[in-house]
């Protein structure tokens, strides 16, 4: 096992959209979104980002925030995904059946949308209105598949508080600051995961 | 004595306040939990244990461990078994051999990364062979560590992640174009399996992530995993699919291949059972030929001590899928890269 930990590399908005935002019928992280980010980043030296690498998908991202709904949600790294059929960020461990039913999704909020592509491959979207970024996603797809989806604060949303509640509760110690300018943190492929 | 009538009013008022102030921030303190101590609060429904699917039950568990053999390499990726017990592991751009008692008999060095070994065997043209993968060409080394050759590199698009010997053919599984070729002893390509053909019943590979392996049968069938569609696949050289032989279901459930795509490597037993290894839980099992559970080698308590690794989500805790191999003696050998070893496992009568 490799004792290096690669560190998610910094990216500005626009690179980060081009990575987990691709495809249509994406929810949210628009681009008046983007604008809106870009003259925040310009008023500040130093916002909050997740590092994904060091994230354990604890929960606390969902109820720390100083805000009703977190502005920590999930993102999706479409080129790490396998577009499996049976997503183990999507589905349950034991689903009746690989279909959209309540029953068979792992999300609680019902956040993540399935799109058939072609046999049999699916594309995953996450839908950031009905994400409370509860990371229960991210661990089903780090612990079973290619770890694409994750955690990171998005900015439109985050109030860049001086001392980020999330931070102090978060046990891993995954919060960092960032460039404002460069506001995110993408994961690398593992080549062997 | 002091009668509290004595004390003003306003100071009795002033000492209630600060009395349910006290109270107050206490009740805050602890709601706020400000280090995240007490957890994120959220109701069961949001959370996710994988933990619970990690057991074994003990009436499958009918192979000890009777050997393990540390291996120097930091990061071993493959393993092969050779004539009379020789072991080959690959890994940090070299080649290790060790005889069966465990000691290091050469080191042959690489000028890249390997990914896989293979051993050729009696049955295959050149005994002694060993042909090692790399990510898009292969390397032919004599029995003393010589390099006989080094064949041109594949398409770019090539990821090579599995090989298979027999009589005058090398098949190789190509995870990035998702097809076995098969290759002359000269590294020429003389044939595709498995490429999507739905006219011949052939839907496909389906590999989300880079393990895609391949076994040669005494029977002369390729055993393909098709990892996407968590099963096995029979296949002729000549590329035909045995659609009736397949075998394997998705499940966390101990018989099922757990997570997205799996088995991440396999090795066939001298009786045709197959070993199977698995990434996510990591867990090595055997299935009869008609793809039956039929044992467990190894569970997630052997392989994984550290329950940990298997809830994390950060990459330096992932295990790598233990790489398996099989002697003539029926043996089976796990190549635990988390513990540096290989360990040899031999069936409980
Ligand atoms: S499981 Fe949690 S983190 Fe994942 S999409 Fe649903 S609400 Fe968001
Ligand atoms: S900085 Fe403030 S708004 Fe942003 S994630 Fe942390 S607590 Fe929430
Ligand atoms: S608090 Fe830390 S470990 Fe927990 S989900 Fe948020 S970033 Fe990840």
């Amino acid at each position: 096992m490799s004792n290096s930990r690669p560190t998610g590399s910094r990216l500005d908005r626009r690179t980060f959209l081009g990575d987990v935002v691709r495809g249509a019928g994406v929810v949210g992280l628009g681009g008046g979104a983007a604008a809106l980010a870009a003259a925040r980043g310009q008023r500040r030296e130093l916002v909050w980002q997740i590092d994904p690498h060091a994230c354990i998908a604890c929960g606390n991202c969902a109820t720390y925030c100083v805000l009703d709904e977190s502005a920590v949600k999930c993102v999706h790294s479409y080129g790490m995904c396998g577009y499996c059929e049976l997503c183990t960020g999507f589905f349950e461990a034991e689903p009746l059946a690989l279909d959209t039913g309540a029953e068979n999704q792992l999300c609680p909020t019902g956040a993540i949308i399935r799109e058939f592509i072609e046999e049999p491959y699916y594309e995953y979207h996450i839908d950031e209105s009905l994400c409370i970024g509860c990371g229960k996603c991210v661990k089903g797809c780090s612990a079973f598949g290619n770890a694409s989806l994750y955690l990171q604060v998005i900015h439109d949303r985050c109030e860049n508080c001086n001392e980020c509640a999330i931070a102090v509760a978060c046990p891993s110690e995954a919060f960092r600051r960032v460039p404002a300018d460069r506001p995110y943190l993408l994961k690398h492929q593992d080549p062997d995961a | 004595m002091n009668k509290p009538a004595n004390l003003p009013i306003s100071t009795l008022l002033i000492g209630a306040v600060v009395a349910v102030a006290v109270v107050v921030a206490a009740v805050a303190v602890w709601a706020i939990r400000p280090h995240g101590e007490l957890g994120s609060g959220l109701p069961g429904t949001f959370g996710y244990s994988v933990e619970e699917f990690t057991d074994v039950p003990a009436e499958w568990l009918r192979w000890r461990e009777v050997s393990s053999i540390p291996v120097d390499l930091a990061q071993p990726r493959a393993l092969a078994v050779g004539a009379e017990g020789t072991m080959y592991v690959a890994g940090d751009r070299a080649v290790l051999a060790f005889s069966p008692d465990g000691g290091v008999l050469e080191r042959i060095e690489l000028d890249a990364e390997p990914r896989r070994l293979a051993i050729a065997g009696e049955d295959h043209a050149r005994p002694g062979r060993m042909y090692v993968v790399f990510d898009r060409h292969v390397e032919v080394y004599q029995p003393d560590g010589t390099r006989e050759a080094s064949w041109p590199a594949f398409d770019e698009r090539a990821a090579l992640t599995g090989i298979a010997l027999g009589g005058d053919d090398v098949f190789l599984a190509d995870a990035g174009r998702r097809v076995v070729l098969r290759c002359d002893l000269d590294g020429n390509v003389v044939g595709e399996i498995g490429r999507r053909d739905e006219q011949r019943g052939i839907f496909g590979f389906v590999i989300p992530s880079p393990y895609f392996d391949v076994a040669l049968g005494a029977d002369g069938l390729l055993r393909v995993v098709n990892p996407g569609r968590h099963r096995i696949e029979y296949y002729t050289a000549d590329g035909y699919f045995e659609q009736p032989l397949t075998w394997g279901r998705p499940g966390v459930a101990i018989d099922g291949f757990c997570g997205c795509c799996n088995p991440a490597s396999i090795a066939l037993l001298p009786d045709g059972r197959t070993v199977t290894s698995e990434k996510g839980i990591p867990r090595v099992k055997v299935y009869t030929e008609q793809g039956d559970l039929q044992s467990v080698v190894a569970g997630p308590a052997d392989l994984a001590p550290d329950a940990a690794a298997l809830v994390e989500t950060r990459t330096d805790y992932r295990l790598r899928p233990p790489m398996v191999a099989a002697d003539s003696g029926g043996r089976v050998l796990v190549l635990d890269a988390a513990l540096g070893a290989v360990r040899v496992f031999e069936e409980m009568e």
